[in-house]
């Protein structure tokens, strides 16, 4: 059995009377990639803050390594990786200075790594940070996350603002941590990045965690789209008691939670003039979840 | 860290004590040609006439201003207090403050620090800027003056001494406050207001016995130039007093910076 590396229990955080989360309870294996999806103001920066102490949880706890996770616990931060959605540092220093800086903090020989990371991200040492462009920063943020060799990452809306090139050397990135047993968690809106690296997705909605699934399950576990064209349309639906996503004349759309066998036996017994089963795609599963 | 502090705090250390210097400097060299002749005399006869508590609340009533060390001691000295404090009030609600309004405190908070280093290394950056303002400021006076004129020495020290308890004070209180914000702009008046009230109720309490309490409300009571004046000495009890307030506001600082939300 695994190590559990982050578990998070009862996190809740209200901003005076505003919900931010409550009761978020959650765990990451070791080496386990974990997506944690929601839209916009869904409580994934608030999450995410409370675990780093950036704010002040309501009530939880939050473990890393079996540990509970105190603020001013410098041996657990050593162990993190933190890549922040906006990437602020010191404005007055050069890429070199800053990442000096960063290695003065750690009380290991993490040289090697940096030379690696700025190499393979292209990252020009000279610069200062103040003349960095939105990408450039995102990847001096990158290499200050990863160049300690966290066994934790915990990554905020990490790909906004690189290229696409730099996008696909960030994921072959995070494909060689998950190998070295990395455990990554990693808080995104973008879903097309959740089915390419996770492998278990959250997804929060109004502060609260509404399912946590292993992502090839949630692909193809719940959800078909089925379209079908009879004109017996409306004695199907009924006795199917689908949730209907398109409807027209003798054409209708929905989505099919029954196993596949049971939805035969039932529209064999009808007059089908044509029909069409797809699976459907994050993007229809993480509407589903949000409707 | 620390190092760091150091440096970021270099340049606006530079341009306070460049102004503080640079207005002695001129001050030092523009007197003697003021105060030459008659007008020494002149100015001594005008001051007579002045209402006497104004004239204790500058000490002006134990010292002559004919001489440069003795503008010094009177207006000289309330002009350092005021420059020093507002420099230590702004230096003490930036100095944390500054992280969390540059957004850096993100950063800064994801190493492997604890919230009580962050708060001492910037702590004793602030409080080494302070002593250095303090320190060069004496030896410029002390050179200036050595050239120009003869002068009791030992006062001066002393003298150049003093701006430094009220200064750690008034560092230790704006640092305390700027703990319940998170932008250097909201502090910023905040401090200055502080050391500017702190000197007008100084100068009230010395305005008669009834406003005599004023006293313990400021932060330049601990100053206390009347007393090194005429007694040749730093007054103890106010450098316990200094330690005590100082020590206390930085404990609650840091508990309060520990618990504070940084974002």
């Amino acid at each position: 059995m695994k190590n559990v590396i982050l578990e998070i229990k009862g996190l809740t955080k209200y901003y005076g009377k505003i919900l931010g989360v409550e009761d978020l309870s959650l765990s990451l294996n070791e080496g386990e990639v974990f997506g944690f999806i929601g839209p916009n103001g869904a409580g994934k920066s608030t999450t995410i803050r409370s675990i780093m102490h950036l704010i002040n949880k309501t009530a939880g706890i939050v473990l890393v390594n079996g540990k509970e996770f105190n603020r001013n616990d410098t041996s657990i931060k050593e162990m993190i990786g933190y890549l922040p959605s906006e990437v602020n540092l010191y404005e007055d220093l050069t890429v070199k200075q800053m990442l000096d800086y960063h290695e003065s903090f750690y009380n290991k020989d993490i040289h090697k790594r940096r030379c690696e990371l700025v190499e393979r991200l292209k990252l020009d040492e000279t610069k200062k940070v103040e003349d960095l462009s939105l990408g450039n920063s995102k990847k001096l943020g990158i290499v200050l996350a990863f160049m300690h060799e966290p066994k934790l990452l915990i990554l905020d809306e990490p790909t906004s603002g690189l290229d696409p090139i730099m996008q696909q050397e960030f994921y072959k990135l995070l494909v060689e941590e998950k190998k070295k047993g990395t455990t990554i968690f990693y808080s995104t809106h973008i879903l097309s990045e959740i089915s390419k690296i996770c492998d278990r997705v959250g997804i929060i909605k109004n502060g609260k965690l509404l399912k946590v699934e292993k992502i090839g399950e949630l692909l193809k576990k719940n959800l078909d789209l089925v379209t079908i064209e009879s004109k017996e349309v409306a004695a199907i639906l009924s006795e199917l008691k689908v949730e209907t996503i398109e409807k027209e004349k003798n054409t209708v759309k929905f989505k099919n939670v029954l196993p596949a066998n049971e939805l035969i036996k039932v529209i064999s017994k009808y007059d089908i003039d044509d029909i069409l089963i797809e699976e459907a795609s994050l993007e229809d599963i993480f509407l589903h979840y949000y409707e | 860290m620390f190092k760091r502090e150091m440096k970021i705090n270099l340049k606006g250390f530079l341009i306070w004590t460049t102004i503080l210097v640079g207005l002695f400097f001129l001050i030092l060299v523009i007197y003697p040609n003021v105060i030459a002749g008659e007008s020494a005399e002149m100015m001594d006869e005008m001051l007579k006439m002045f209402p006497e508590d104004l004239l204790k609340a500058f000490n002006m009533d134990i010292s002559s201003i004919n001489t440069a060390f003795g503008w010094l001691k009177s207006e000289g000295f309330v002009m350092i207090l005021l420059i020093i404090g507002c420099y230590a009030g702004v230096l003490g609600s930036n100095i944390l403050l500054k992280e969390e309004s540059d957004k850096t405190i993100e950063y800064l908070n994801s190493l492997p620090v604890s919230r009580t280093k962050i708060v001492t290394s910037k702590v004793f950056a602030g409080l080494i800027y302070i002593v250095l303002m303090v320190v060069l400021l004496g030896i410029f006076n002390f050179i200036g003056l050595s050239i120009t004129e003869e002068f009791d020495e030992k006062l001066l020290i002393l003298l150049s001494i003093t701006p430094l308890l009220p200064a750690v004070v008034i560092y230790f209180m704006c640092m305390f406050l700027s703990t319940f914000t998170h932008k250097t702009k909201k502090t910023l008046g905040i401090s200055l207001g502080i050391v500017m009230l702190s000197y007008v109720l100084q100068v009230l309490s010395t305005m008669g016995e009834k406003l005599e309490f004023l006293k313990y409300t400021s932060a330049f009571t601990l100053a206390d130039i009347r007393n090194v004046m005429t007694e040749a000495c730093i007054n103890p009890v106010m450098i316990v007093v200094t330690v005590t307030i100082s020590l206390i506001l930085f404990i609650v600082t840091l508990f309060r910076y520990d618990r504070k939300e940084l974002v």
